[in-house]
């Protein structure tokens, strides 16, 4: 258990990679969300404006994810650490470094509900339908959403270190369309709607675990992947 | 002795390439061994194998007595940093200083600050962006200030230049007197080595040819120079493993070491012998076997090609 | 200082055994340590060890237990009588063949050793500041 600590510990030696960097990242989505903001304000629109940006920072922690597995595992076999050490340190840190930024979007939320949308009424973290569960619930869909790109880039690379670049497009190519051929199939019942009533009535909440669920799943796979994965 | 690794019938296929075949041999305790070979021979291959960083196709490892597989109790023990070993992004030396500390039981921080010191690193410059020889110099201060009780040095000096490397060696048998371990030491520069090492494991296509003690190797082997209707005479019946000729004086590589009586008779015919030098001797046997592999004529070669091959075993 | 060819062990040894001949080395004084040597010639300490081991073997050498190995009382006529009956093989037998190549016989090599003894100043051992490997 100790050893696991340490690959936490291995991970985050690098501050900047897994702290700083997505910090930086949404701190700087923050700033020209809101100057654009700003620009809008000052050509007088009224109504409560809702950006996306806050979704920056994910991007780069699927990023992460995919590093952690191409360049921290080959070092980590050079440091003597088993596969399983270093799969559930690097999903620790992972998960270290996802509560931190959830807890710095709720927090960021309870800024803006302060200021009323940092007194324009625009609103970067607070999005309505995130919060409809509360704080707590919020907090775990940001959590959620966070894990959710770091495991798929964890994933993903697993299968590239694991099968190589070949089977990785393959995989990649073959989800895709499952992904077309099921909204082939919705579109052909007629059934957009009720997959939209669904996804609305689960809530941000529900979107929460089962995006957990999901992402355990990648995760698991991932391990069994990695076990015969060579450096 | 007791042993601490011992490998049965390795082997290990790509595909339709056979890299490590059928190989066995066994590792004692606080003994250095030089596993020598040409490039591509298998040696990392052997070792990524011995660590559990790579997989057998067929065989059996063991290290310690266990199975090395995802075994933290045998793999802490053990310290393998390959020739172009990768770092996490933006790493500094001094970062995988301070994670190797975390992993090796016994790592000496003073003994790494000393390292650090005589290989001039800069320890606070991103490991991108170091030289070959400070790329190595890292891989070389992981795997002695590690203390680990096997250590394996895979070809570390690569980019170290010669005052380097002298260095090198120098640290390792200085720490190896006071604090004896096992170390297996890949190299193709083989007479660099030759004085360190104990023992020598000699691996050549996939196959160990050489598993001996150094000195017992060291004359193995004589050239015998001189007129070659009389180095024909004396070498018939004897294994040869290189010949050349240059006119009428030739000069001939024979296995087995010379009874006082035959270097009287060779001095009588007028024939010089010489030494033969470890690594001398491991070029001229995998030429050999590969001239026998290929059922050709690899005896026999001029003078020319033996030193092109001379050069690319350097 | 190393030679090519020859166990390392045996070269230790006899580097060991020239110190002593040559008086560097007294008799009942301390030899040097495997890791002195070890150190010295670059070489790995198990190597320099079997050199020891040779020389205690064949009581040249002795340990006393807790400080080290010791020269051992006779050890340099023990030495000295040894090479001097490996001098025929190693020195006399090549000299003779050169000898015999350059067509001088016996008689002419007796010749030029006894001119070249006359010349040299009389010291019949001569002390080398090194005590190498030869």
């Amino acid at each position: 258990m100790n050893r696991t600590v340490n690959v936490v510990r291995m991970q985050l030696v690098n501050r900047q990679t897994y702290i700083w960097v997505p910090l930086m990242v949404l701190a700087g989505s923050l700033v020209i969300t809101l100057a654009i903001y700003a620009l809008i304000r000052n050509a007088g629109a009224q109504d409560p404006l809702y950006g996306g940006g806050a979704q920056a920072p994910l991007w780069y922690f699927a990023v992460v994810g995919i590093q952690s597995l191409t360049l921290t595992f080959p070092f980590s076999q050079a440091m003597s650490v088993t596969r399983r050490e270093f799969y559930l340190g690097t999903l620790l840190a992972a998960a270290l470094t996802g509560a931190i930024l959830s807890a710095v979007f709720v927090i960021g939320g309870f800024i803006e509900n302060a200021t009323d949308g940092w007194g324009m009424n625009g609103y970067f973290f607070y999005l309505p339908w995130i919060w409809e569960a509360g704080p707590l619930g919020a907090a775990l869909f940001f959590f959620a959403v966070t894990m959710l790109f770091f495991v798929v880039g964890f994933w993903a690379a697993t299968i590239y270190k694991r099968f190589g670049s070949v089977v990785l497009t393959s995989v990649l190519v073959g989800i895709a369309a499952l992904l077309v051929l099921a909204m082939f199939i919705i579109g052909m019942l007629e059934a957009w709607g009720r997959v939209f009533g669904w996804i609305g009535a689960q809530g941000a909440l529900g979107l929460g675990l089962w995006g957990l669920l999901f992402g355990a799943a990648l995760a698991a796979i991932s391990f069994v992947t990695l076990r015969r994965a060579v450096p | 002795m007791t042993s601490v690794i011992e490998v049965k019938n390795l082997t290990k296929r790509y595909h339709d390439t056979v890299a490590v075949d059928d190989v066995s041999f066994s590792i004692e305790k606080d003994t250095i061994y030089g596993l020598l070979g040409r490039n591509g021979a298998g040696k990392t291959t052997v070792m990524s194998i011995l660590t559990a960083q790579n997989f057998a196709t067929r065989g059996d490892v063991r290290v310690f007595g266990e199975h090395p597989y995802e075994n933290a109790r045998v793999l802490s023990r053990m310290c393998f940093v390959r020739e172009s070993q990768k770092y996490p992004d933006d790493a500094t030396p001094r970062h995988a200083f301070e994670t190797a500390r975390l992993f090796f039981p016994n790592w000496d921080q003073e003994f790494a600050e000393r390292l650090i010191d005589d290989f001039q690193l800069p320890v606070k410059r991103r490991i991108k962006k170091l030289s070959r020889g400070q790329l190595s110099a890292v891989g070389v201060i992981i795997g002695l200030a590690s203390r680990a009780e096997v250590t394996f040095f895979d070809e570390p000096y690569l980019g170290l230049d010669a005052v380097a490397r002298q260095i090198f060696y120098d640290r390792l048998l200085e720490d190896y007197a006071e604090h004896p371990r096992t170390v297996i030491l890949s190299s193709h520069l083989i007479d660099e080595v030759s004085n360190l090492i104990e023992k020598v494991l000699v691996i050549d296509r996939g196959r160990i040819i050489m598993d001996e003690d150094t000195d017992a190797v060291r004359d193995r082997a004589t050239n015998i120079v001189g007129d070659s209707a009389a180095v024909d005479a004396f070498v018939a019946g004897r294994e040869v493993i290189h010949r050349e000729s240059l006119g009428h004086v030739s000069s001939a590589t024979v296995l087995g070491a010379l009874s006082a009586a035959e270097r009287e008779s060779l001095a009588a015919a007028g024939l010089d012998v010489a030494p033969v030098s470890l690594q001398q001797l491991i070029v001229r046997l995998t030429q050999h076997a590969s001239g026998s592999a290929a059922g050709g004529a690899a005896s026999g070669s001029s003078s020319s090609t033996a030193d092109i091959d001379e050069g690319a075993l350097r | 200082m190393i030679e090519e060819g020859r166990p390392l062990y045996v070269q230790i040894a006899e580097s060991v055994g020239d110190a002593i001949v040559d008086g560097s080395l007294a008799e009942e004084s301390q030899a040097p340590s495997t890791n002195e040597l070890a150190a010295f010639y670059r070489i790995n300490p198990a190597t320099a060890a079997k050199g020891i081991a040779m020389l205690v073997d064949r009581g040249v050498l002795y340990k006393r237990r807790g400080i080290g190995m010791f020269v051992a009382t006779g050890a340099r006529e023990m030495l000295l009588a040894e090479r001097r009956t490996a001098f025929a093989e190693n020195f006399i037998e090549p000299l003779m063949n050169e000898a015999r190549k350059l067509g001088l016989s016996a008689d002419d090599l007796t010749r030029l050793i006894r001119e070249r003894a006359a010349e040299l100043p009389s010291n019949s051992t001569q002390t080398t500041t090194e005590g190498t490997l030869r």
